[in-house]
């Protein structure tokens, strides 16, 4: 090997930006740590399942990189770092099963913007990360091809739905990863995995070549071992792009620029609703902890009502419910879908027979998603819940217009074991009740490690004024250097 | 209560064939049922938020052919048609 650094002392747990500086340094080669990477991914994903599929052209990639290093030719800002991506987002010529049957065979025929932009930025995408089938659930267990694992306890679930990337993420099987946040995706397996996850403001990110679950509310959003590597990744994927006409001119904003700058004179609302009833004890000590480590850097705090968190979880699973009976219907095995051949249908019995292959919450959903906007229901569901999300909009605008910035736990609760609670849809409902928020205000917040509770990781998450996102990261920042946080056990 | 008829009734509307009773029809009437916490939220008087896109926000209306061979993705197609179950 050409590199400096001895092959066994090469640490996969180094940051985007480390990484960087030790390729520029000369110290790594591309090809020694996608190899290394590899051979990781061989070592523990058998026990984790965070990858569908890995990039089998990986290392020739990265040997490609290094030889444009070397050559001293233009080489993107990523230089060969492997990153992976959640199975929801397209990959061209890679298989994008959204963890479904329905698209077992599926090829993407183009590359996703986001995709496209790291491409060009020289980024190795070294796989397919696991998700619940097509984003809808909170633990992977939905999966069509089994749940991942959480690396620090095997025994319990790493979140959802992207617990592919945040499991990847933390047990060092690439450097990043990007998800997509419905109404907590990234960050809720972000903080049961232990890694910092990002749901940028509505807009930020375009969302070409996601497939379409939400599209009211959903978003891209970079999942990583730092707060500095997600304004990384963040200064590559953000921006206009004429093939999402909801992407919003972020004025080329750096995101690194000044991350440094702390919360001093900063104050930030404790919302009230979040951080009380049904919150975990463990959690909620972390979260005091939080709130005194930022008054020990100059932020002032308050408490924040917002009475429509209350209703918050209903009109997520509604609004939810019903663009998703909308978007699937596309799935009716002719244009999409698996080998079942069509001789001796009816036009209504084949769909209805080639829809069998959607998993048991994927079905649910799409028969909620038909009901709660049908005549006669519309007035009591939908309606209602469009109107909890225009006050629970107001709401938040008014509490962003006293302070800066608000708080509480991603998640109210510690992770918890395969079996624990997907039986029980109303349980399982109100593991989203603190991320739910920040989709339906179309908001950013970002959840950062903060703590390891008998074993088990603690997220804390920040929601901020629409398009602060910079903000965000800086007080991110600050929190994540508040605390030392043990090395992932796996 | 949602009744099993009416969930029935949407299913098939929605072109989606159920048989398990308990794995579906149950829950979906335990989710409906807490749906019901919006009647306590008083939001009757509040006004829906619309999303504005002006037209020149738009993209321009042009034709961008696709050369790539989409048709090969399918599972069951003939030349460039796609085979489909008879309509009636």
């Amino acid at each position: 090997m050409s590199g400096h650094q001895s092959w066994f002392d090469l640490n996969l747990g180094i940051s985007a930006l480390k990484y960087i500086g030790e390729i520029k340094n000369g110290n790594l080669t591309a090809e020694e740590f996608i190899s290394k990477t590899i051979e990781r991914i061989q070592k523990v994903d058998s026990k984790l399942h965070a990858y569908l599929s890995i990039n089998e052209q990986a290392v020739e990639q990265a040997r490609s990189i290094d030889k444009k290093i070397k050559a001293k030719e233009n080489v993107g800002a990523c230089m060969g770092m492997p990153i992976s991506i959640k199975d929801n987002i397209c990959v061209k010529g890679t298989k994008t099963t959204c963890a479904s049957k329905m698209l077992e065979d599926f090829i993407a025929p183009y590359d996703a913007t986001v995709v496209s932009k790291l491409k060009a930025e020289d980024t190795i995408i070294i796989g397919k990360t696991n998700l619940d089938e097509f984003a809808m659930g909170f633990t992977t267990e939905f999966s069509a091809y089994g749940p991942s694992k959480n690396p620090w306890n095997t025994e319990y679930v790493p979140g959802g739905s992207s617990g592919g990337s945040a499991a990847a993420v933390s047990a060092l099987e690439c450097i990043a990863s990007l998800g997509s946040d419905t109404g907590g995706s990234v960050r809720n397996p972000a903080s049961f995995c232990s890694v910092v996850g990002l749901k940028p403001t509505y807009g930020l990110i375009s969302r070409y070549g996601l497939i379409s679950y939400s599209n009211s509310i959903e978003q891209i959003g970079p999942i990583t071992r730092t707060v500095e590597d997600t304004a990384f990744l963040l200064n590559i994927i953000a921006g206009m792009d004429p093939h999402d006409n909801t992407t919003i001119d972020n004025q080329n904003e750096n995101y690194l620029n000044d991350i440094d700058s702390g919360v001093e004179g900063k104050k930030i609302g404790i919302i009230k609703e979040m951080t009380h009833e049904g919150v975990d004890k463990q959690v909620s000590a972390a979260t005091n902890k939080a709130i005194s480590n930022f008054e020990g850097l100059g932020a002032t705090f308050e408490e924040i009502s917002l009475d429509m968190v209350e209703y918050s979880v209903a009109a997520y699973y509604i609004i939810t419910a019903t663009e998703a009976g909308s978007n699937l219907a596309r799935y009716d095995n002719l244009r999409y879908g698996y080998d079942f051949d069509s001789e001796g249908y009816e036009f209504n019995s084949y769909l209805s027979k080639a829809r069998k292959n959607f998993g048991p919450e994927v079905t649910r959903r799409m028969i909620l998603g038909g009901f709660v906007p049908s005549a006669g229901h519309a007035g009591k569901y939908f309606l209602k819940a469009m109107k909890v999300k225009s006050k629970l909009t107001a709401q938040v605008n008014e509490a962003l217009k006293k302070v800066d910035m608000l708080i509480a736990p991603t998640v109210p609760i510690l992770p918890f074991r395969f079996g624990e609670k997907i039986d029980d849809p109303v349980a399982l409902f109100l593991v989203d009740i603190n991320t739910v928020t920040a989709n339906l205000t179309e908001k950013p917040a970002i959840s950062i490690p903060f703590e390891i509770s008998g074993g088990l990781p603690i997220g804390i998450q920040l929601l901020g004024k629409s398009m602060q996102d910079k903000m965000l990261l800086q007080a991110a920042y600050a929190l994540q250097n508040t605390v030392k946080l043990p090395e992932v056990p796996i | 209560m949602v009744s099993k008829e009416e969930i029935e009734h949407v299913a098939k509307l929605m072109r989606i064939e159920i048989d398990d009773h308990v794995v579906h029809i149950d829950r979906i009437q335990k989710m409906i049922a807490y749906f019901d916490i919006l009647d306590k939220a008083n939001v009757e008087s509040e006004e829906l938020i619309v999303r504005e896109q002006t037209i020149d926000a738009l993209r321009e209306d042009k034709y961008i052919p696709y050369d790539g061979k989409l048709i090969e993705n399918l599972k069951n197609y003939k030349g460039s048609y796609v085979r489909a179950p008879k309509l009636v």
